[in-house]
């Protein structure tokens, strides 16, 4: 016979494909990838990557960031092939017949790793099919496509996706095989996550770019930095480049890979697995001859006994999952994990973190957990309900005589208590966080409730679908693919519109916890659908326990059969109990939801944005009369969150016309006990969308005057499904007039804005803004369409031991019985924009004098929250002291800051009146000195609105919000440049810049130039912050300040027409140096951009000591379009060249300015030279970024000695 | 290294000082020497003898601690690859993957043996499937063959590529009557030339098919030899006797028994001894369970 000594690396290889295609798992693999990429491209269900706003559906980037993201998820995959390719032999005990042929242990290795790999390929090339086949699919919006490019599918599998997984795969088929056990792998790739995610925390910060870059297995960060500032012209039509970063990290990694294939190699031997040996026991002991009576016993049956059974098994049970290697594996990481997550989330504004509140960890320890708590279920479901029959001591258990639901319950019950384990480990990791972060205030309660009362009760009706599903199928792996199918449900369903929670199991109202508020009314909404599922859970558990498959014929109609026999007696009581109770709860939970509260879910809230726009934008611009005057009675009862609001508007037609006809918006969920204008009938009241219209006979003329008199009333008994109110809470309400006050006209802001979500349903292109110029819009603030400036006054009550505020001075407050009441008056006129707010306040007082005025300062705060109040307050008398004198003085005797829950995450300008959320602010931990101190730049920012918005105001045109939000964060900015110096100010508005640039990319529309702004917030506050700063280093600060005290005295609390932003920046143009004026096109009129570069910087030591520096600049400046497509424009320009020093200061590092001039550009390269009196470490072209840059890190150089 | 050294038809198996301790202390191997010329060898010992770790160590998936094996020139211990070629190998304890059909996994372990040719592939997974009976189940998957069928298809595997050197390790353990009979017969057409080792403890395998034997236990060789001489030895020394059960321990102490066995209900014990044990006793011709018996009680 004829043999040959050649490599079989072939035979391994074919062997395993055929092999592995015959098997159904990689077909199911590549469908369900196949479906999620699908899913992706042609519903808004499921999101990976994928195109915001105007990035196409199918261009390069999100195919780019789509496969990506999947190839990264494909990890699993990759592990499940590969894993197995070797350990195989070992788990089905077909080594021995493999290790005795004559093969080489690479041909084996690498033949059937190769041919794994090939599957998990094979895998995602029918995933890109599916991605490819959704993007022709005839359904989808043809505005959103672009043409098709298959080069950025075959770029993407090749650069990023086929490494990925054979970097990935390469790994965990070492782990696999050296350790010879498949669950090693998986809790591996468990680990692995753990430390990615860990490590792209720690490298979230600007800096560190690169590293992270390089870093990242998977390539998406050196591609997300390379493609970091594109536009949305780049992103879709430009395929990714194989720039340095990507073709490094491939390098990189491709050869960690390679190093593990050959490790693997090196240390795998074809030779038993020595677990005979370990465990193997010398059995030459001479048999001991016992003839003696064995001792007697009493056997006990029967239910009591049953249930000592189940006790016992419990413990037998749980010790089992709580010792083995890989759930301590696990619980190792998921702590790493919590680790992690806290240290990432707590970075929260500027770099600068909050204190490690109690609740605050809960909140991390359930987000990141999630992870590790599904792995331990799903994994040890299948494991528990297996791990008989795995070691063949089956047959020797299901005939003993031990009911059959004993064992079900007993795997149901360890393995809650497993998660339990799991949950604790994760608090106490938090609670030690705490400590180490110095924040030793624990809250137990929270930590029990949020993680027990509420998780684990969670997790256990997780567990009893994970118990069914391997009990019903019993097959182990289709059960995993029942959990699968259940998880992917979970995130399907609402994106198909189906919402509500009574169909999704396990579901949940949300709830979010306030100090302020504790759990609040969200705990009833919570309970009652916690024990809906909980009847739901008891029913597939009894399934469970009568379908629990025992001895060796698990047929199903067998076990369907013995199922009936058993349902008899109290089992069949207690699924008719079970039963009873859920659809009881269900009955109890859809009153609550669908007929006590309106249930609307997303798609319903859209149409009935539509149905406003259709019915009534007809009557936009009809002729109404505006508010003069509000006089508003509210009545809080914050502990059955309850409110009455009564009131009066002074309407006055300011038209030449005589007005027949008031329209008035009024919410819908508000009960409307009167609603009474003199003269009037009701002509058509549209109870769906809360429109009513009056026929006024006779009608109103020009220049008179009535009054529209309300009592409504809100309430929301029982709880609803979703958008339950955080306006009425039982402490730390927070109303807005706009949602209980009635509103006069056709309001346009409630229309539909979204575009692409207009065009699917057939609406006419919105106008966001009207143009700049627009005459018309200029008859209204941006603010109201309904009024100008308004007098103003509120009688507010509220339960006896809270305060209530409104907009105004104190005039009186009295209690009587249980209601307290304040009475509140402005003696100016304001916006037609107010609130009110009601809590249990701490108040902290004190006094601003300012020449000979005095303003009292008060913070309203959560008792325990006074960390940063001393700062709040400080913030506020330096904003004073710099705003009036700067600008005009305040016009109002009070300054109040008040805390709301962290429902919100905001703070808001009232007349003096700020509200400020709990979650900002007020928890920020300032103790590090060389962290950004956003608490001092929001509350400067608030107090400048009392300015920029409450004293001029824009109309209602593009631009606008350049004068209240840009000119805010200006003034904030020069408060804070005093305070902390300037040096301190680069840091900020790199984080300015960066928020800019990262803004243009995801933006919806289109961009525009400053001055044009339609409400963006990445250019009026982040862009507004870099423009007004470099205006005031070109102008100078007393110039600049000049024009805006002339320009506040000049339209200061105007009537309208109301100014915009042209004027501001015709002002500036008046005032700014004839050699800096085309600054104002370049900063305001247009969209300009510069890539700055310093190629070279060299000092030389001069004879005198002082030092000379010399720089190789190239500069260009370029104009972008609405999508971001630019052109170069010619240079002639002044940018400000540099030599910065490091210095230590009190123990810190700073860079020190040497030296800073403005020079001329007119060419793209350049040489300047000056000269310095001490040795600098870095130097350069624009080097504090006062000009917007595409790159700023290329600015400046460190210097080089000649 | 491969290619230097080979074997020839009708090498012996030279096994000289093999030990093998295992990590918690185990002494499975103390020095075995053993001469296994070609033909049918029987390797006798109870369970925990050795006996696996020795197959083991041949078939190259165990490493011992000291000692030598050589096959002709062969360094068995040295020359993996070299045995590997000519080894057939039917582990005590093995599995199949489940999801395949024979023939399908019979082609691929004949075209790891080396038999790269594809019609010389098919014809010998052909005639052996159809040797140990499996023809007609041959498309169907392994995961459904009951235990005798998965055994003779484990047979199979051994005997492709016509190997000289063949290791069967407690082949019977679990196959019916008739089947442990067909395999036996199997086994005695493999030929002369082939060193054949068969490890058990069912004393009858060896009876019926070995030339030679050796009774291991404890790690050690205890004897040695034909068995038709090993029989020889003990004639005149064997004694048969029967008693009540409440006299066995009496008779264990004044007696060297080898055996115990119910007969229909009473106890009859066979006794060791030189010369006549005393009344009661009657002489009995001895057998190769006697021999195996006497060895064992012998080391004890």
């Amino acid at each position: 016979m004829a043999r040959s000594d050649s490599s079989r690396f072939g035979e391994f290889l074919r062997f395993e494909l055929r092999s592995r295609l015959r098997q159904p798992t990689v077909w199911l693999f590549g469908l369900l990838f196949a479906l999620m990429a699908f899913g992706a491209t042609t519903t808004d269900a499921i999101r990976i990557g994928g195109g915001s706003g105007l990035t196409a559906i199918n261009s390069p980037y999100v195919v780019t960031q789509m496969l990506g993201i999947l190839s990264a998820i494909g990890v699993l995959i990759v592990t499940a092939f590969v894993a197995t390719a070797v350990v195989r032999d070992y788990e089905m005990r077909t080594y021995s017949l493999f290790y005795t042929c004559p093969i080489r242990r690479g041909d084996l290795l690498f033949g059937r790793f190769f041919g794994s790999l090939a599957m998990a390929w094979v895998v995602f090339v029918i995933t890109a099919f599916g991605l490819a086949i959704g993007t022709l699919m005839p359904w989808l919006d043809p505005a959103r496509l672009v043409p098709h490019q298959p080069a950025a599918y075959l770029w993407t599998l090749v650069v990023l996706v086929f490494p990925n997984l054979f970097v990935m795969g390469a790994v965990f088929f070492g782990v696999a095989t050296l350790t010879r056990r498949v669950m090693f792998a998986y809790v591996a790739v468990a680990a692995f996550f753990v430390v990615y995610i860990v490590s792209q925390n720690l490298i979230s910060g600007i800096e560190n770019d690169t590293i992270a870059a390089l870093v990242d297995p998977f390539g998406m960060a050196a591609v997300s930095v390379d493609t970091r500032y594109w536009t949305l012209a780049e992103r879709n039509h430009s395929i990714p480049s194989l720039g340095r970063l990507v073709l490094i990290n491939r390098a990189v990694w491709i050869g960690v890979g390679i190093a593990a294939l050959v490790l693997t190699y090196s240390r795998f031997r074809m030779s038993a697995p020595i677990e005979g040996s370990k465990s193997a026991v010398d059995d030459d002991e001479p048999a001991v001859r016992v003839d003696r009576e064995p001792p007697r016993v009493h056997l006990r049956h029967g239910f009591r006994q049953s249930l000592a059974q189940w006790g016992h098994q419990v413990r037998v049970e749980l010790s089992g999952v709580l010792r083995s290697t890989p759930f301590v594996v696990i619980l190792l990481f998921a702590v790493l994990n919590v680790f992690g997550g806290i240290y990432g989330a707590m970075d929260d504004m500027f770099g600068t973190p909050v204190y490690p509140m109690s609740y605050l960890m809960v909140e991390i320890i359930e987000g990141t957990s999630g992870l590790f708590v599904l792995i331990v279920i799903v994994f040890y479901s299948g494991e528990l309900a297996w791990k008989e029959r795995k070691v063949g001591l089956h047959e020797v258990y299901d005939a003993l005589p031990v009911a059959s639901w004993v064992p079900l319950a007993a795997k149901y019950v360890a393995l809650v208590g497993a998660v339990a384990v799991l949950l604790a480990a994760s608090a106490l990791t938090g609670m030690a966080t705490q400590i180490v972060l110095g924040w030793p205030h624990i809250d137990l309660a929270v930590y029990v409730q949020g993680l027990f009362f509420h998780g684990l009760t969670r997790w256990a009706l997780v567990i009893a679908l994970a118990m069914a599903a391997q009990a019903v199928t019993n097959q182990k792996y289709v059960g995993f693919l029942v959990m699968v199918g259940y998880f992917v449900l979970g995130a399907v369903l609402p994106a198909i519109d189906l919402e509500h929670g009574l169909y999704r199991y396990a579901s949940e109202p949300s709830a979010t916890y306030s100090q302020m508020n504790g759990w609040g009314h969200f705990v009833r909404g919570l309970v009652w659908y916690r024990v809906y599922w909980a009847f739901a859970a008891t029913l597939l558990l009894i399934a469970s326990a009568l379908l629990w498959p025992r001895g060796t014929d698990n047929r199903w109609k067998l076990r369907v059969r013995r199922a009936r026999a058993a349902l008899r007696g109290p089992v069949a009581a207690a699924t008719v109990l079970a039963f009873l109770g859920f659809v009881g709860c269900g009955a109890f939970i859809y009153y609550n939801t669908n007929v006590l509260n309106r249930w609307v879910p997303s798609d319903e809230q859209e149409r009935l944005q539509v149905l406003y726009e259709e019915r009534y934008k007809q009557y936009e611009h009809l002729p109404q009369p505006r508010v003069t005057a509000a006089d508003v009675e509210v009545d809080l009862y914050p502990a059955e969150r309850r409110v009455d609001f009564r009131g009066r508007l002074e309407l006055v037609n300011q038209t030449d016309a005589p007005i027949d006809r008031v329209h008035v918006t009024l919410e819908p969920e508000l009960t409307t006990r009167a609603l009474e204008l003199p003269d009037a009938t009701l002509e058509e009241h549209d109870e769906e969308l809360g429109y009513r219209i009056f026929r006024l006979d006779p009608p109103l003329l020009a220049g008179a005057t009535t009054t529209l008199a309300f009592d409504v009333g809100f309430a929301e008994p029982g709880f609803k499904e979703r958008g339950s109110s955080t306006s009425v809470v039982e402490n730390g309400s927070f109303m807005h007039s706009t949602g209980f006050v009635p509103r006069i006209g056709y309001d346009r802001s409630a229309e539909l804005s979204d575009p692409n979500e207009r065009r699917e349903r057939g609406l006419p292109e919105r106008v966001r803004m009207a143009d700049l110029d627009d005459v018309d819009a200029r008859r209204n603030t941006y603010i109201s369409h309904e009024a100008d400036w308004i007098r103003f006054a509120a009688t507010v009550s509220t339960s006896k031991d809270q305060i209530a505020l409104a907009p105004g001075y104190l005039e009186r407050e009295w209690t009587e019985g249980d209601r307290r009441y304040f009475r509140y008056e402005m003696d100016a006129p304001i916006l037609d924009f107010y609130a009110f707010l009601s809590a249990r306040w701490d108040v902290a007082p004190d006094r601003w004098t300012g020449g000979d005025r005095e303003v009292a300062i008060e913070v309203y705060h959560q008792p325990g929250h006074d960390m940063n109040v001393p700062r709040m307050i400080d913030a506020v008398k330096k904003s004073l002291d710099y705003f009036t004198v700067q600008f005009s003085p305040y016009q109002h005797r009070q300054v109040r800051i008040v805390e709301f829950p962290r429902y919100a995450r905001f703070a808001q300008s009232f007349p003096n009146t700020i509200p400020y959320s709990e979650a900002i602010g007020f928890i920020a931990d300032l103790r590090d000195p060389e962290d950004i101190d956003y608490v001092f730049y929001v509350t400067a920012h608030e107090v400048a609105h009392q300015w920029w918005a409450h004293q001029v105001i824009g109309a209602d045109a593009q631009g606008s919000t350049v004068l209240s939000e840009t000119l805010s964060q200006y003034s904030a900015l020069m408060v804070m440049e005093k305070e902390y110096g300037r040096d301190q100010m680069r840091k900020f508005l790199e984080h300015e810049l960066d928020r800019y640039l990262s803004g243009r990319g995801l933006e919806r529309h289109k961009e525009l130039p400053l001055m044009r702004v339609e409400n963006q917030p990445y250019i009026h506050y982040n862009k507004g912050s870099l423009v007004m700063y470099a205006l005031r280093e070109y102008m100078g600060e007393e110039r600049l300040n000049r024009v805006l005290s002339r320009y506040i005295a000049d339209v200061g609390f105007q009537k309208p027409p109301y100014t915009t932003a042209r004027e501001l920046v015709d002002r500036i143009r008046a005032e700014i140096q004839p050699e800096y004026a085309y600054l104002v096109e370049d900063l305001f009129e247009t969209i300009t951009l510069y890539d700055n570069r310093t190629r070279s910087a060299t000092i030389t030591a001069l004879p005198d000591g002082r030092w000379q520096v010399d720089l190789e600049v190239e500069t260009r400046k370029l104009r972008a379009d609405e999508t971001g497509a630019e052109h170069e424009v010619p240079l002639a320009d002044w940018i400000e060249v540099g030599a910065f020093v490091e210095r230590e200061e009190n123990g810190r590092t700073r860079e020190v300015a040497l030296h800073l001039e403005k020079q001329k550009f007119t060419e793209h390269e350049g040489r300047v030279s000056f000269v310095v009196d001490e040795k600098p470490t870095r130097a350069g072209i624009d080097p504090r970024v006062l000009l917007v840059d595409r790159d700023p890190e290329d600015n400046v150089r460190t210097v080089a000695e000649n | 290294m491969p290619g230097e050294g080979h074997t020839t038809m009708g090498d012996r198996l030279e096994i000289r000082g093999l030990t093998k301790t295992y990590g918690n202390g185990v002494r499975a191997l103390q020095g075995v020497d053993l001469d296994i010329p070609a033909g049918m060898f029987g390797l006798l010992g109870p369970n925990g003898a050795g006996k696996s770790t020795l197959m083991r160590t041949i078939a190259t998936l165990q490493e011992p601690d000291g000692g030598t094996i050589r096959l002709g020139a062969l360094d068995v211990l040295r020359d993996k690859d070299g045995v590997r070629r000519i080894l057939g190998y039917l582990p005590q304890d093995f599995g199949v993957y489940p999801h395949l059909d024979a023939v399908t996994l019979l082609d691929h372990f004949a075209t790891l043996k080396g038999i790269a040719d594809r019609g010389e592939r098919r014809a010998v997974v052909d005639a052996l499937l159809q040797r140990v009976n499996l023809w007609n189940h041959r498309k169907k998957r392994l995961g459904g063959y009951s235990g005798g069928m998965r055994q003779r298809f484990g047979i199979a595997q051994a005997l492709l590529g016509a190997p000289r050197l063949i290791i069967v390790d407690e082949p019977t353990a679990g196959l019916d009557p008739e089947e442990r009979t067909r395999f036996l017969n199997l086994l005695a057409e493999i030929g002369e030339q082939v060193v054949v080792v068969l490890s058990t403890h069912i004393v009858d395998d060896v009876a019926d098919l070995c030339a030679n034997m050796a009774i291991i236990a404890g790690g050690r060789v205890l004897q040695k030899g034909e068995p038709r001489a090993a029989i020889d030895t003990l004639r005149g020394k064997t004694w048969r006797k029967v008693i009540d059960k409440g006299e066995l321990e009496d008779h264990r102490e004044r007696h060297m028994v080898i055996s115990t066995r119910l007969v229909a209900g009473r106890t009859v014990i066979h006794v060791f001894d030189d010369g006549a044990p005393g009344q009661g006793f009657g002489a009995v011709e001895p057998d190769l369970e006697d021999v195996y018996f006497t060895a064992l009680r012998r080391a004890a």
